[in-house]
């Protein structure tokens, strides 16, 4: 229905076209047409590709055969997998949490008034504008066993007597990682939920102090709930950032060592690119997909839910 | 769109999907002038080098010369050694990219499917120029056909503090794992470790556990190229060794590192020796008065290679083998061919070669006498790296199934795992089920 | 009550926000010291006795003229700024429309469109960039700029999309009404008395359409080949990072002054910024 409706409205006289406008479902089908060319160009079709890139047997070069759900079956039996899975959700769990907790903190001290606001919420964002494959080399010589500057720093503070392995040790490199993604996330949570705060009007806290709420009441029974919105609107979209992470851990560990530190991208990648198992990696990739999904319609739904509310 | 006409329909075979396409030069010359899209573009894609001079002499010289010597256009491109693969994949599934793509190692056996077959113009190399290695033929050739060219081996030797290893009474470099283990031992207690990574970064660390295994006897498949054969009585011996020989006098931070991190614990002297390509010892040849040893003189004095020690089995090596593929879909194949014969023309190669310095072995025989390696005996030592290499997958070939081990770092994860306290015996069974699960398919 | 004594401001407010500041900006002093610090310092080692972690004595320019002179970089950023700039706008342009028609306008599959547009931010990169390159080959756009712009949108545009929707939401539907009974047609209601009002809203989509396509790597090192086309993170690594020997000095100041421009983008925009999400958190 609509294609041939969009094709009589090429040749329609000016009066009709107008007409059509007016009417709610042609002008959504108009405004909606430049984002439906190219999201169905350069996603819809090569999504359909990658999903048959991993049913099917495709090595490099070799377009395979088709082959259902092998090569699902083998990652169901890959300890490396089972890895990387378990490392994502631990990796996009734990960072969300601070990133929010101290993304939080951020806000709520952004949003008092003092000398030079300004500038300091604009260099607070820094870390979130610097490419992430640059920072990240930044990162990894701080966190270098040889010559760890944070070493250096908490030696001389007394704090350590012997040097912090930091991304040669399994689990202290996933903390290393973590700490790279919660210092590159924390200013967007700021900013995004500082402009939350914005929006609540002062007089509200003022009130509740007038009616003798302790400071921590008021924060959790009267800016809190105004603020679940927009906070459960950025932590979709970080927890979908999160996830799908690939640079990080690419540039700091290339997922070792001992694969320790793999996420689902870096996985996808070193079995599809580096080892030319294009129908693996696309199935691992592919593996993400309902994991995510799943967070994510949850997510969604709690957000109706906050919203109706 | 002056030479759009210019089309070829490639069938991806299996499915119906035919694309209309033109190649690399096609999209370039699409935007400039009619006469322009006469001449033929060659794209050559290779590693950023480890001597900056060499890719300055590439794009500078050598291709200018290469340009007007043959009339054809060339595009020199350099990437992160880490990033070739991404590039040749991205290539070779949309049949458009560079025309000549340069592979690490056993690389080749990935993208076999989709590269020209260059016989005749090895096999007239190895003729002129006294023999291909085996070690690099091996890499290039899979005994049907050769998938690439061979270019050069970066040979990989341990580095070591010629003053450090006297002080601890070892003045001739050990020649077997037991040696260097008691030697490692001495060197750790005065805070002089070895360094050595496990980590995953295709430079050092395959170079060293591939080796390390051969030499204790173990293998990952029998002959046959099928029947995995990692979990030996050698193998976890080896593992077991390897335990002791990182506790008593590796450099613990190392589990991690990349293919940088030892060259700059190197130079800055909190390690006495390390696996790796002479990268270290030319940064200290290129900026003498920066690194200087602790008594203040300079380190490059100091400095001298040797081969990884030998163990029950014999002595081994495995090197960074690099050589360039010609792709299947290149609409250039000729003027490619053309110039892979021009490069590899002994007066061309030659001034390619003596600007390395000794950091890469040529493929052939012929320049093992060659005046570089008289410039300079600390270098020296590499000259036979080529020579004295063995491929992974030993023994068998080393075919996709080895470079897919290979790229999935087991061997490396194995030593990694039992560095980090794994029992030697898990460690070994959990790679070889890894194995099997690449051998089986 | 509500401003507390002298201490209790700065235990709770300056000290915190200090060490927030230092925390998250102590990378970049970082870089900005690797940067005019001579190689020779740079190789101490964290225990050395003579190591200054936090300062130079000798500060020198070599690297960042070895940036200049020996590589493009000054080419990366116009390419990077180019692409991040043109993609930005078609993101926008279609996000508006598509955010505008998505909340405010009665159809059917409203819901489950948006619902669908927001799914496809969920694709992975990893999956995309081997068929995307097919679809590159195709339109011949291998190695020219254009081959970033146009699919850099795919994961700007649901952003900006869902982005928009919020705000569009927040405008109450009484002004458009207003229009209408004016006389004005509904596309004029739309682009002359809604959209000016979400031009803060337009404004932050578009700021952090801007940054993400700054961030990207993936396509930018696939589908680019000449040095001159390529972009900063691209150009950087591939040029400085010479198999096992890093250009620290020259890394670390292309790092720092390939976040600059968009550095100073936000100090101009951030006040607007704020106010452009507040509108579209409303919602």
């Amino acid at each position: 229905m609509a294609v041939t409706a969009l094709g009589s409205t090429e040749v329609v006289r000016p009066s009709v076209r107008r007409r059509r406008l007016e009417d709610e479902r042609w002008l959504a089908l108009v405004l909606l047409m430049p984002t439906a060319i190219l999201l169905g160009l350069f996603i819809a079709y090569p999504f359909f590709e990658g999903v048959m890139l991993s049913l099917s047997s495709a090595r490099v070069g070799d377009p395979g055969e088709f082959v259902w759900f092998k090569n699902f079956v083998k990652l169901w039996h890959d300890s490396i997998f089972w890895t990387a899975v378990w490392n994502t959700f631990w990796y996009t769990a734990v960072t969300t949490v601070f990133k929010l907790g101290l993304g939080l903190w951020l806000a709520l001290l952004l949003n008092r008034h003092f000398r030079g606001k300004a500038i300091v919420r604009a260099f607070v964002l820094l870390p979130f504008i610097i490419p992430t494959v640059l920072s990240t080399f930044a990162w990894k010589w701080m966190f270098d066993p040889t010559f760890s500057v944070i070493n250096w720093s908490l030696f001389k503070l007394g704090l350590i007597s012997a040097r912090i392995n930091w991304l040669g040790d399994a689990d202290l490199a996933m903390t290393s990682i973590m700490i790279v993604n919660i210092w590159r996330g924390v200013p967007f949570f700021a900013i995004s939920l500082l402009a939350g705060l914005q929006t609540i009007s002062p007089e509200l806290n003022e009130a509740a102090a007038i009616d003798g709420a302790r400071p921590w009441n008021r924060f959790w029974y009267v800016t809190w709930p105004l603020l679940l919105p927009v906070t459960m609107v950025v932590m979709l979209f970080s927890v979908i950032q999160t996830f799908a992470d690939f640079q990080l851990v690419y540039v700091m560990t290339g997922g070792g060592p001992a694969n320790a530190t793999h996420l689902f991208a870096t996985y996808a990648y070193q079995i599809g690119i580096v080892s030319g198992l294009l129908s693996e990696g696309a199935a691992v990739s592919l593996a993400m997909f309902p994991f995510l999904f799943v967070i994510v319609v949850a997510q969604l739904l709690y957000i109706r839910r906050v919203e109706v509310r | 769109m002056a030479n759009t006409k210019r089309r070829s329909v490639i069938k991806l075979a299996g499915s119906a999907a035919a694309v209309a396409s033109t190649g690399m030069a096609g999209i370039l010359a699409s935007g400039r002038t009619p006469a322009y899209a006469q001449t033929k573009t060659v794209h050559w894609l290779r590693w950023v080098d480890f001597v900056p001079a060499s890719d300055q002499l590439m794009t500078k010289v050598l291709m200018p010369e290469a340009e007007k010597d043959l009339g054809i256009k060339i595009k020199f491109e350099t990437v992160n050694g880490n990033d070739l693969q991404p590039r040749a994949t991205a290539a070779i599934q949309s049949g458009s990219g560079p025309d000549l793509i340069q592979a690490f190692n056993n690389n080749t056996y990935i993208y076999a499917n989709s590269v020209v077959d260059l016989t005749d113009l090895a096999e007239e190399l190895g003729k002129r120029e006294g023999g291909i290695y085996k070690y690099c033929r091996a890499f290039a050739s899979d005994g049907k056909m050769f998938m690439s060219m061979p270019w050069a081996v970066i040979g990989g030797m341990i580095a070591y503090r010629k003053s450090w290893f006297d002080e601890v009474g070892v003045t001739s470099f050990p020649k077997t794992w037991v040696e260097y283990r008691e030697a490692a031992k001495k060197l750790k207690a005065k805070g002089h470790p070895i360094g050595q990574t496990l980590g995953h970064t295709f430079g050092d660390a395959p170079t060293f556990t591939y080796p390390y295994l051969w030499s204790w006897g173990g293998k990952e498949v029998e002959a046959d190229g099928k029947t995995v054969a990692l979990n030996s009585k050698e193998t976890v011996e080896s593992v077991k060794f390897l335990q002791g020989f990182w506790k008593d006098g590796c450099d613990e931070g190392a589990l991690a590192w990349d293919d940088t991190n030892n060259n700059r614990a190197f130079l800055s002297q909190t390690i006495s020796a390390t696996l790796n390509g002479a990268s270290i010892y030319i940064e200290t040849l290129r900026k003498p008065d920066q690194y200087q040893t602790e008594k203040g003189t300079p380190m490059n004095k100091d400095i001298l290679h040797a081969p990884l020690p030998a163990g029950p089995a014999g002595q081994f090596g495995m090197h960074l083998n690099q050589s360039d593929m010609l792709m299947k879909y290149s609409k250039n194949q000729d003027a490619a061919k053309e110039f892979l014969k021009w490069i590899h023309a002994e007066k061309n190669y030659e001034r390619w070669f003596v600007s390395q310095k000794g950091f890469a072995t040529p493929p052939t025989a012929r320049w093992e006498t060659h005046k570089v390696w008289d410039e300079d005996p600390v270098m020296a030592p590499f000259k036979v790296a080529a020579k004295l290499g063995q491929t992974p997958g030993y023994a068998g070939l080393p075919n996709q199934k080895a470079a897919e081990a290979l790229s999935k770092y087991i061997i490396t994860d194995m030593y990694a795992k039992a560095a980090q306290g794994m029992a030697p015996e898990e460690a070994v069974k959990w790679a070889e089920s890894e194995l099997k699960k690449i051998y089986s398919a | 009550m509500i401003e507390g004594a002298l201490w209790r401001r700065w235990a709770f407010s300056y000290l915190p926000l200090i060490l927030f500041v230092v925390v998250l900006l102590f990378p970049f002093y970082w870089m900005i010291i690797t940067t005019f610090r001579p190689d020779g310092e740079l190789y101490r080692p964290w225990n050395a006795p003579n190591n200054m972690p936090f300062w130079t004595t000798k500060p020198t320019l070599e690297h960042i003229i070895y940036l200049f002179e020996e590589t493009s970089f000054a080419r990366w950023m116009f390419n990077t700024m180019f692409i991040a700039a043109i993609s930005t706008l078609i993101s926008l342009f279609c996000g508006v429309l598509a955010g505008y028609a998505l909340a405010r306008l009665n159809f059917p599959w409203a819901g489950s469109l948006g619902t669908l547009i927001f799914i496809t931010y969920l694709v992975p990169q990893t999956l995309l960039f081997i068929p995307l390159a097919e679809i590159i080959r195709d339109f011949r756009l291998g190695d020219t700029p254009w081959s970033l712009i146009l699919t850099y949108p795919t994961f700007l545009i649901p952003f900006c999309t869902w982005l928009m929707m919020g705000y569009f939401k927040a405008i109450p539907k009484e002004l458009e009404e207003c229009a209408r009974i004016d006389g004005a047609s509904r596309w004029k209601a739309m682009a002359y008395i809604i959209i000016p009002i979400a031009v803060p809203g337009i404004l932050s989509s578009g700021i952090i359409a801007f940054t993400l396509s700054w961030n990207e790597f993936i396509y930018a090192l696939v589908f680019l080949s000449s040095p001159d086309q390529k972009t900063v993170a691209v150009g950087v690594t591939s040029e400085l990072i010479r198999g096992d020997v890093f250009f620290w000095g020259s890394l670390m100041a292309g790092a720092l002054l390939g976040s600059v421009p968009v550095a100073i983008v936000y100090s101009f925009f951030v006040e607007h910024y704020v106010s452009g999400l507040t509108g579209s958190v409303k919602g």
